[in-house]
């Protein structure tokens, strides 16, 4: 089973998120609402992969990738980021902020899909 | 498209969260407001309207709502440079955000009811090139702030203003850290319990996460340094972490020497605990519908109990002991009561909520009248039935409206009156039972001047304030002549009078003195009972019937209709229709009630289920189909059974509210005539 950790303050985009992914086979969700709560729950379980927004109280997304990967347990961690920032400045930053993915809103189900299979399969750290 | 995962399921979900959105919005940007009114700047409440319409725009582009994301784009984009700069906004530039977020709302509402959602206001994204760029804020360096050099990174100017900032206004900047592990989580303590905790206790400026080596204390090798500034003693702050109190840190060597001892400031700490709001409780906004239908559930419960009930009468009639089975009869009478109050309960909501909307109205209608108006709200922990709530809103409107626009004089003429230059505007509440709530809403403005209001309405001049009152809600009557751009002649307080009166079934009240101000007293009920009906007429009288016990409406021919040969004693009629090669009994509404002669000639018939089996009741016209608020008959006088309650169809009167099926049960000729 792999276990997925969803990050957004938005309930609404965090279920969105879940209903396109349930169709993965052997996969679990667990859900953070806020920057804090995803490091606090990436540092007490294991997760196979994280889905990160940018845009969210206390520390933001940037934040939350710069600390992840300067966590040695945490630094292979893939994560997609999922933003509205969809431009190529942002995906460029995102991606040197140590994203392994980069999906702009608004995607379809499809996409992410492709884009979490591809990611569990590779199971490693920032993209290349 | 792969199954399962079609986002439009996500709209009525969509239509919720983003509504809280846009109020965070609404209530960001007067707070900005008030702020620059003070000659000061609230980045914290820019970076919170910015991040509300950020989240709006990623969700509308899921949803695809373009206009929606075109619109917040341009806000955001707005913002983004004042956030960057810490930059205070051009006063001119909230009214612009006010205008962007109720564009964005009635594009938002339209979606939700189905409409075509409008294209982005041109004029209004263009209006935000007009507002000017922020200006470069001189970024003090503050080295006396006792933080490692990595977290002082972190902080944005307006954060580290704050935290420095923080003695002046009696308060410290403190930090603690908070180490999550698994054994913390189990007694409670995660990162956004501490945050919420703390927040009650004064104001969590910033929460950063510090890598620090694994022990057992930090399993995952996690803090969290919280920083604060809070006027609570060492030990509570210390309570709501779960470390001990000198673990709590001062942020400035200031702040010591300002001389406030701890020991001094600590309350004991039963005192404290009450005056600490709880940690926010989760919330769940769900549609009523689904409220009503599990009361409607709930109401089929209750039936079933008492046919239970029945048949255990008859079994200890035919001299079966059954006392055992009384003893858990009256048990589930009262977890039944029980469930019906906890329904009743999740259909609350607060009246805070409610009054919500209130100082952006206030706000838009100063502005148009160049009043000035201090408005202070007053909810308390109030509660209200949301259907109660829904129907209550217009009023508040209205009577808000009147204030504003009517009662309260301007500014120059208040001066000259020797009051003050900011008229007041109060609207509180109580419940003052458990079953009534009490809303006041009075300003102190110029009061109602009764000799115009009686000469406008031709009547004698009106002794006491009920009588103005009486006056006041004569259909039509408006004291101002001119038709003005805020009240309009809009709702009336006639309206306001059939809402609370004729609709809620509450009442209303009214003190104004002239030249000192006036103020509505609103009792109304605190919840009551909706159900979607049809109404029809028989001979002229109104009444209606709960469209769920409706099985179906049939046309009758008068000619097919054949009648059961002897009426016995009192019983009426009973007709025979034919309905898909079945006969069915049919009853004549207006016979049943003595309402007039036997007609032969009955237009339509209203066919229910008694028993399993159908049963039509002739009617002389259906008149159509609403929601009716029913109000139980309390007097024993008028109960009858088959009469649920009454409602008001609009036209002031009582109108009965049937349960046709129990009136046929009354006549139990039907079913001697049904089997013939």
């Amino acid at each position: 089973m792999s276990s997925i950790l969803v990050v957004d303050d938005s309930k609404v985009m965090r279920d969105m998120v879940v209903a396109c992914l349930r169709g993965i086979p052997g996969v679990e969700f667990a859900h953070a609402s806020s920057g804090l709560e995803a490091i606090e729950r990436l540092s007490l379980a294991k997760f196979e992969l994280m889905v990160l927004d940018l845009n969210m109280p206390d520390i933001g997304g940037l934040e939350v990738l710069e600390f992840v990967r300067g966590q040695d347990l945490l630094s292979k961690l893939p994560i997609l980021v999922v933003t509205t920032r969809g431009d190529e400045a942002s995906r460029a930053h995102v991606l040197a902020a140590g994203a392994s993915g980069f999906l702009a809103k608004p995607f379809t189900p499809d996409a992410i899909i492709a884009e979490v299979e591809a990611l569990l399969l590779r199971g490693t750290g920032p993209a290349s | 498209m792969s199954e399962g995962a079609d986002l439009t399921e996500f709209v009525a979900a969509y239509l919720v969260e983003t509504e809280e959105h846009l109020g965070v919005a609404n209530s960001q940007l007067l707070a900005i407001e008030a702020s620059l009114r003070k000659g000061e700047s609230n980045p914290r409440a820019l970076r919170e309207t910015f991040r509300a319409l950020h989240t709006i725009k990623g969700l509308s582009s899921m949803v695809g709502v373009e206009p929606v994301v075109e619109i917040a784009h341009r806000m955001e984009t707005f913002l983004r440079d004042f956030d960057r700069e810490g930059s205070p906004l051009p006063t001119r530039a909230v009214d612009v955000l006010l205008r962007g977020v109720r564009a964005i709302g009635q594009r938002i509402a339209s979606l939700g009811s189905g409409t075509a959602v409008a294209p982005p206001p041109q004029e209004l994204i263009t209006e935000f090139d007009t507002l000017g760029a922020p200006l470069p804020q001189d970024q003090k360096p503050l080295l006396d702030l006792d933080l490692e050099p990595e977290l002082l990174a972190k902080l944005a100017p307006f954060e580290l203003a704050q935290l420095r900032t923080a003695s002046e206004k009696a308060c410290r900047a403190l930090r603690v850290d908070f180490l999550p592990s698994p054994a913390r989580a189990a007694e409670g303590f995660t990162i956004n319990s501490v945050r919420e905790r703390l927040a009650g206790l004064g104001e969590v400026v910033k929460a950063l996460p510090l890598a620090v080596p694994v022990s057992t204390e930090a399993p995952g090798g996690l803090a969290f340094a919280l920083l604060l500034v809070s006027d609570a003693a060492d030990d509570v702050i210390a309570q709501a972490v779960g470390i001990a109190p000198n673990a709590v840190k001062s942020l400035l060597a200031r702040s010591l020497a300002v001389g406030v001892d701890p020991s001094e400031r600590a309350l004991p700490p039963e005192l404290v605990e009450d005056e600490r709001p709880g940690p926010r409780q989760a919330v769940v906004r769900v549609d009523v519908r689904r409220l009503d239908d599990a009361m409607e559930r709930l109401s089929a419960l209750i039936v079933t109990r008492f046919r239970l009930a029945r048949a255990i009468a008859e079994l200890g009639a035919d001299g079966a002991d059954t006392r055992a089975i009384q003893q858990v009869m009256s048990d589930s009478a009262r977890e039944l009561r029980d469930l019906r109050a906890a329904i009743v309960a999740v259909r609350m909501v607060p009246v805070a909520e409610l009054l919500e909307r209130i100082p952006l109205l206030v706000r838009g209608l100063c502005r148009h009248t160049e009043r000035a108006v201090k408005l202070e709200l007053e909810a308390g922990n109030a509660e209200l039935d949301k259907a109660v709530s829904e129907r209550l809103f217009p009023v508040i409107v209205h009577l808000v409206r009147n204030a504003v626009d009517h009662a309260i004089e301007s500014p120059d003429e208040r001066v000259r009156r020797g009051k003050p230059r900011e008229g007041l505007l109060r609207v509180s509440c109580s419940s003052r039972s458990n079953t009534r709530l009490e809303l006041s809403i009075s300003d102190d403005g110029r009061g109602i001047d009764r000799e115009a209001v009686a000469r406008k309405a031709g009547r004698p001049t009106p002794a006491s304030d009920q009588a103005l009152l009486d006056l006041l809600c004569i259909p039509g009557l408006s004291t101002r002549s001119t038709v003005t751009t805020t009240s309009g002649r809009g709702m009336g307080m006639e309206i306001v009078k059939r809402i609370v009166i004729d609709d809620l079934g509450g009442e209303l009240e009214l003190v104004s003195t002239f030249g000192v101000g006036t103020r509505f007293l609103l009792r109304v009920p605190l919840t009551i009972s909706i159900v979607d009906a049809f109404s029809f007429e028989c001979e002229g009288q109104r009444f209606v019937v709960p469209v769920s016990t409706v099985e179906e409406i049939v046309e009758i021919d008068a000619a097919l209709v054949s009648y059961s040969p002897m009426p016995r004693g009192d019983q009426p009629r009973v007709g025979i229709i034919a309905r898909r090669g079945k006969a069915i009994p049919l009853l004549m509404l207006s016979e049943l009630f003595q309402l007039g002669p036997p007609r032969s000639v009955t237009a339509k018939a209203i066919v229910v289920r008694r028993a399993g089996q159908p049963l039509a009741f002739g009617v002389d016209r259906m008149l159509g189909q609403q929601e009716v608020v029913i109000r139980p008959i309390d007097d024993a006088l008028i109960r009858s059974p088959g009469v649920t309650g009454a409602t008001d169809l609009g036209d002031g009167k009582p109108t009965l509210v049937l349960d046709l099926s129990q009136i046929g049960a009354a006549y139990a000729a039907l079913e001697v005539a049904a089997a013939e």
